[in-house]
């Protein structure tokens, strides 16, 4: 018994030194470091209250909230909505559109930008590369309440993309914006369209990193450009590639809500309906918070899985990884 | 000594007690207080004053916004400013339609509210009833009785308007729109090009075959005569054949919700709504129907309509015949957009449904918030819009300024019947009055007898209000608060797949042979308990 305690308070002890020596050490770094403290405090309290604070408010999920009862007045009622949006009839078609979107958009519109990258490194004329980028990039910058509205009045029916298919192939007049079975082609090609130039300029910047004199010596041992490409180049950017296609994964369910919600409409909610507009629908427009709470919360946990697999992958495989 | 402690404790725990139960909105026990009627402190209503000032949400109706930044701009507005005295600090949300239910749901989930919130309460989630249980807005039954004698009076003299702004669990929640005339009930319907009517010697239409004569000739004959076939016959929208029930009506239906002699029954689960969509997908196939009529808005109307390129559409009286004719007049002289009768199956009868407005519907009435400090005051403040000099103003504006009494007549000035401006009418009415498109008043019909100055709109009025029975429209019920989450839990999902799927049908990705499956997928949805509820609660309406 007695010995007992004497162990337990000689482990007290240890913690308590231990606990002191950290906060010493604490103390001396930030003597020493006091300006690159206050600079990173913004960011730390950027995180605090606009990140982590609002997690607050996730208990809402496992709640029926009322905006009268407030946070901790509501009752509680457990897994009441997620049961309800595993039942849903949507719920299927929810999550298949959330997965096939973000899936394509890695698919065509990643890669998108790397080869974009790619071509414009091995043009010669700086004239022509500045112009391409520049035009390249121009729609990244144009409001998307915009960029919507021009694919609305492109693919119209009687807009320039109908006017050239049926010039040049005598195809009827199809109303793109109204079939589902064009929603996704129309999302993710407007994507590419718009992002295409912005997402180059990273490889680029990581392209011109690359040691000029390992294409020297490439050159020496015969390689021609697409050899010098496929072996320098594209090795040479792979990190840079690797990083943000975790990244990429780490928001794999958040497929650019605001812009399905300014493109659907009845007629292609087959295919574009997903889990964020349909938390905003049920949240916003008919203020069930905490349903949509519940959902978006479900949306999260799978975005985390997913972002902590694919890090587990890249850590696998290569050397490059976020954590 | 330590009865007397126990005493002293009794009293401050009973003081506490009181004090929590003043402060918070939404215990039980005050609510039944107020439902008796008792308990409640009201003053002498001698003694009330118009507020110093008051905090008052509302959208901004898009024909006010062309002119004026605020309510506060507008005639009626300042001059009530003078006559009471109150200083009103308008809040507008931004936007239009869905945004402004956005606007409305984060404000009340913020908790942060004004005194006044202009808005349909009838139709929030889980209904009015809720709402002032929830403290988001307050019961007006005794306030209305003590100081809004206005009001009180009007309720009193029309027992028919009381009992639909009065909920199941008798709560008057708001200060009402109130449509003044049977007159200002009827505003929408089909409109069709009466000079391509003349051009290729057609008669109206009024039966869906002589729609089907009628649209077919438009595709075909080129009326616009500019020798291409890109003619439009026919624009309505989903949403019109929905809640409105064009064209399903001469189905003996309505597509929603309607009352088959006191039994509720859902319009688009019944096998004459699978005639319809026959009818509308032949139409489509056919060209006759707009293949763009499942995703229109009003500036795509507006071009349809402007080119020169569609025959009949479905719209307002104002918005449609008085806007589209006046913005044609110079272009094409000869344009006559005239007002056809609501369609019916056979010749000779009445649509079973069309549109018409109930004298109250819940638009644009105002509530008071549970966080406004004077009530007493604020309603007395309200209920000046309901007097007689109220009345005149809401209606007309100012007189001497956008009104003359002649011969015991408010006559609209040429300020807002030739605005020197060039207002188009609605937007100069919108410059001095709220009647034209609602606020907490009664309106009067002689604004709409001098707004609808086309004998066209006249005639609309007429022909819309005759040639539909309404009969099975139902009334303004109200659901309370957990029907209400049930019903729109269900609804909800419902009506996002029904939407989708009427489209379809209509288009022919869907065959109408599915229409059995349509009908069983509702129905696993729930729509047959959604029809309970509304059993539930038009039995309870017929029963006030």
């Amino acid at each position: 018994m007695e010995k007992e305690t004497a162990l337990q308070l000689k482990h007290k002890s240890s913690l308590s030194k231990k606990v002191a020596s950290f906060i010493d050490r604490v103390k001396k770094d930030f003597k020493r470091n006091k300006m690159i403290y206050l600079m990173v405090s913004p960011v730390v309290l950027y995180y605090i209250i606009f990140q982590y604070g609002p997690m607050y408010g996730l208990q809402i999920a496992f709640k029926d909230y009322s905006p009268a009862l407030g946070f901790l007045g509501s009752p509680w009622v457990g897994f009441e909505h997620f049961k309800e949006f595993f039942n849903s009839f949507f719920f299927w078609r929810l999550l298949r559109n959330t997965i096939l979107l973000s899936f394509y958009s890695l698919l065509f519109a990643f890669p998108a930008g790397i080869i974009l990258a790619l071509l414009l490194n091995e043009v010669r004329s700086r004239i022509f590369k500045r112009t391409v980028q520049t035009v390249t990039y121009m729609p990244h910058f144009v409001s998307l309440v915009v960029i919507v509205g021009i694919l609305y009045d492109f693919t119209a029916r009687d807009g320039v993309v109908n006017d050239i298919l049926g010039f040049l192939f005598g195809i009827e007049p199809i109303a793109f914006m109204q079939q589902a079975e064009w929603f996704r082609t129309l999302f993710i090609g407007s994507d590419i369209w718009q992002n295409v130039g912005w997402s180059s300029i990273i490889f680029l910047a990581a392209m011109s990193n690359i040691d000029p004199s390992l294409y020297e010596a490439a050159k020496m041992d015969g390689a021609g450009r697409f050899k010098q490409m496929f072996h320098i180049t594209l090795p040479g950017i792979m990190p840079t590639v690797v990083i943000l296609l975790i990244l990429l994964i780490g928001k794999f369910m958040t497929v650019g809500e605001e812009k399905i919600l300014l493109m659907y409409n009845p007629t292609t909610y087959e295919t574009a309906d997903v889990i964020g507009t349909y938390v905003y629908r049920k949240g916003i427009l008919e203020s069930n918070f905490s349903y949509s709470a519940a959902v978006g919360l479900f949306k999260a946990l799978i975005a985390f899985t997913l972002l902590v697999i694919a890090n587990g992958i890249a850590r696998k495989v290569g050397d490059t990884k976020l954590w | 000594m330590w009865e007397k402690s126990k005493a002293l404790s009794f009293l401050l725990m009973l003081l506490l007690l009181l004090v929590v139960g003043c402060s918070s909105n939404e215990t039980s026990n005050e609510k039944e207080e107020q439902a008796d009627g008792e308990d409640i402190d009201l003053k002498d209503p001698e003694e009330v004053e118009y507020p110093d000032e008051i905090t008052y949400w509302t959208e901004l109706n898009p024909s006010v916004a062309q002119t004026s930044q605020s309510l506060n701009d507008v005639g009626v507005y300042q001059e009530l400013e003078k006559i009471t005295g109150t200083k009103v600090e308008f809040k507008h949300p931004s936007g239009e339609g869905t945004d402004i239910t956005e606007q409305f749901n984060l404000m009340i989930a913020s908790g942060k509210l004004p005194d006044v919130i202009e808005y349909n309460w009838r139709t929030v989630p889980n209904g009015p009833d809720k709402a002032i249980e929830a403290g988001n807005i307050i019961r007006l039954n005794e306030l209305i009785e003590n100081n809004a004698p206005n009001l009180n009076r009007y309720l009193n003299e029309n027992p028919e308007v009381k009992k639909m702004v009065t909920t199941d669990a008798g709560n008057i929640y708001t200060f009402p729109f109130i449509r003044g005339d049977e007159k200002l009930m009827v505003f929408m319907g089909m409109m069709i090009r009466q000079d391509w009517l003349d051009k290729l010697d057609l008669e109206k239409p009024s039966t869906i075959s002589e729609w089907e004569e009628v649209l077919t000739a438009f595709k075909n004959g080129d009326p616009n005569g500019n020798g291409e076939m890109d003619e439009i016959p026919l624009m309505v929208q989903p949403d019109d054949f929905k809640y409105i029930g064009a064209f399903v009506g001469a189905y003996e239906i309505h597509a929603q919700f309607y009352n088959d002699n006191g039994t509720v029954k859902y319009g688009s689960i019944q096998p004459e709504f699978k005639e319809f969509l026959t009818t509308m997908n032949k139409w489509y196939e056919q060209g006759l129907l707009d293949p763009d009529f499942a995703a229109v808005d009003t500036k795509l109307l507006d071009a349809k309509v402007t080119n020169n390129q569609l025959g009949s559409l479905f719209g307002y009286t104002g918005g449609g015949i008085g806007k589209y004719m006046g913005l044609m007049e110079d272009q094409i002289p000869e344009f006559t957009l005239s007002p056809t009768p609501h369609p019916s199956l056979k010749e000779g009868e009445k649509a079973a449904t069309a549109q018409l407005a109930h004298p109250y519907e819940g638009y644009h009435s105002a509530s008071i918030s549970g966080s406004a400090e004077n009530p007493e005051e604020i309603v007395k403040w309200l209920d000046f819009a309901y007097s007689e000099e109220g009345h005149m103003l809401f209606n007309f504006g100012v007189e001497g300024e956008s009104y003359e009494m002649i011969d015991g007549y408010p006559t609209y000035t040429e300020e807002i019947t030739k605005n020197p401006d060039g207002l188009p009418m609605t937007q100069a009415l919108g410059k001095y009055i709220r009647a034209s498109y609602g606020g907490p008043l009664v309106q009067d019909v002689r604004y709409v007898e001098q707004y609808l100055e086309l004998p066209e709109q006249q005639e609309a009025v007429e022909i819309w209000g005759e040639t539909a029975e309404n009969e099975i429209n139902m009334p303004p019920t109200t659901l309370n608060a957990d029907e209400s989450e049930e019903f729109n839990s269900i609804m909800s999902d419902l009506d996002t797949y029904y939407d989708e799927m009427v489209v379809r049908f209509i288009m022919g990705e869907e065959p109408l042979s599915n229409f059995e499956d349509f009908v069983a997928t509702l129905k696993g949805m729930g729509i047959e308990r959604a029809i309970e509820l509304q059993q539930a609660a038009l039995d309870r309406y017929m029963e006030r």
